[in-house]
């Protein structure tokens, strides 16, 4: 695990992730507490895209794929799968004090519709801890299916673009990517937004499913 | 363990006919592959790796075909070491072998004690806490090589390991992979014709990915003898013209004008004497003949 570490969070990553949410938390306004989510699912969704893109492909960069098709497709499962559940629990931290981050520097109020702050940062934890699992994955699984960290990043740009939009809102309605940014937010009641993360949930499941196999192929 | 290739042909994306209908058997030992940059020497490995998949031909080891449902129990007797590899930067040594090492399946323990030996070896006990990205090019390479070796493999194939070596370190890894190659198969591809003298009994000869020669070191050393010659001219000028009409394999100033070592089926019509043919003589002898 501490080897792992080492290779997926070298000092720049870390550097650029933790600039990335507080510059955001600075630049991004919000006047009461129920915008801070929507604030930062979807930036944050293009922060773990970038930032997941070579969890392996940087072993294609640096010619050890050579090396590593000869290792257990265990293993290797074993290792991208650390390499990502490492990266996502930091984005998972940075997602967490960039909410904290926009109570210090933006001062939101309650808005009235909201009842319980505590349920409402519950509800945006579990959104987002979807959110960077399933970027997380999508981008490794493309960029290791097209053997390049760009190809992966611009197909995730590209979902990202077609779901986080008043078209991809109306066409996908709670069965969306960002379900939780386009929620009612002045109805607390509403939950189906749940729906879109449940889905996107088990896509990102089936696409670990699929990764031996993109192992086996493309790594 | 034995490697057979059977009329291998590997033609890129881009229409390059990489290796072209070669026939190869590779015995137990240490077995030298030769041949100028972009002959197919990597191209070659990287089939035997499973990297690159062959448009036609087969190639078996140990009489395991090289077919997707082999290539899990294929991968694991292989250890390899690239031409071109950058290890974890951010890792020390001790800690990118460890890894390593356990990618590969070697048991932590075990893993210790094949690391000491080979870092022993290698001369790199005293950098083992240094980060990877603090070594300098031979050391790296030098780790490369200690990564191909931990898991013991039967078939070791290794890419210009040599490169980038002072003398000293060149001729430990020499004996190192002679050592290695007792009842394995050690691949050993440079273009280096020095190393091979120093270690193979067999090699191959590869150019524009046909194999020119295949079989022992002193048969092919044999083919040069009664063709070499050393030659003696007065300027510059005068060489030219030899050079024009002879391949020359060294040239030195001395007194009195240049030498020119020559390789000629006949004597120079020149100031010449006859000398007896070294590995890189005979090496240049046959490929040039293909030329």
């Amino acid at each position: 695990m501490k080897k792992e570490t080492k290779i997926v969070l070298p000092f720049y990553k870390i550097a650029y992730g933790v600039f990335f949410v507080i510059i955001l938390s600075l630049i991004r306004g919000v006047t009461y507490t129920y915008e801070v989510g929507i604030a930062i699912e979807a930036p944050l969704a293009i922060l773990t895209t970038v930032f997941c893109a070579d969890t392996y492909v940087q072993e294609i960069i640096s010619k050890r794929s050579e090396i590593h098709i000869l290792y257990p497709i265990k293993r290797r499962f074993c290792s991208i799968m650390e390499r990502i559940v490492i990266q996502e629990v930091f984005l998972l931290v940075l997602a967490i004090a960039g909410y904290g981050l926009f109570f210090l520097f933006q001062k939101p109020i309650t808005h009235p519709v909201t009842e319980n702050e505590t349920i409402q940062f519950a509800a945006y934890s579990f959104a987002i801890t979807i959110t960077i699992f399933f970027w997380g994955i999508l981008v490794n699984t493309l960029s290791m299916f097209f053997r390049n960290m760009w190809m992966g990043i611009g197909g995730c740009l590209l979902i990202w673009l077609i779901t986080n939009s008043g078209g991809g809102e109306k066409v996908f309605g709670a069965w969306n990517l960002f379900s939780y940014t386009f929620r009612d937010i002045e109805n607390a009641a509403d939950i189906t937004w749940l729906y879109g993360k449940a889905l996107y949930s088990c896509i990102g499941l089936i696409l670990i499913a699929i990764l031996p196999n993109i192992i086996r192929k493309r790594g | 363990m034995s490697i057979q290739i059977k009329d291998l042909t590997v033609i890129f994306k881009n229409g390059v006919t990489a290796i072209n209908h070669a026939d190869l058997e590779i015995p137990n030992g240490i077995f030298g592959l030769l041949g100028e940059n972009g002959a197919g020497k990597t191209t070659l490995m990287r089939v035997l790796t499973t990297v690159l998949k062959p448009v036609s031909g087969t190639v078996t080891l140990d009489k395991i075909l090289y077919s997707e449902g082999n290539y899990e129990k294929i991968q694991r007797k292989i250890g390899y070491l690239p031409q071109e590899i950058e290890l974890y930067p951010n890792l020390t040594l001790q800690e990118c072998l460890e890894y390593m090492g356990d990618l590969a399946g070697v048991p932590k323990a075990e893993c210790r004690k094949r690391m000491e030996y080979y870092l022993e070896k290698t001369s790199l006990v005293e950098h083992r806490k240094k980060k990877m990205k603090q070594l300098s090019g031979g050391m790296k390479r030098r780790v490369g090589l200690v990564q191909a070796l931990l898991n013991e493999p039967e078939f070791l194939i290794v890419d210009e390991p040599t490169t980038g070596l002072d003398p000293e370190e060149r001729i430990r890894i020499r004996n190192l992979l002679v050592d290695f190659s007792e009842n394995r198969t050690v691949l050993f591809s440079t273009h280096v014709v020095e190393d091979l003298a120093a270690t193979c009994n067999q090699l191959a000869i590869i150019q524009k990915g046909s194999f020119l020669y295949a079989g022992s070191v002193k048969d092919l050393a044999e083919k040069a003898q009664g063709k070499i010659w050393i030659c003696k001219v007065s300027d510059e000028e005068k060489a030219r013209e030899v050079e024009c009409q002879y391949r020359i394999t060294s040239k030195q100033y001395v007194e009195g004008g240049l030498q020119l070592r020559v390789i000629s089926e006949r004597m120079p019509e020149l100031e010449c004497v006859p000398v007896p043919g070294t590995l890189e003589d005979a090496y240049i002898y046959v490929t040039s003949q293909e030329r």
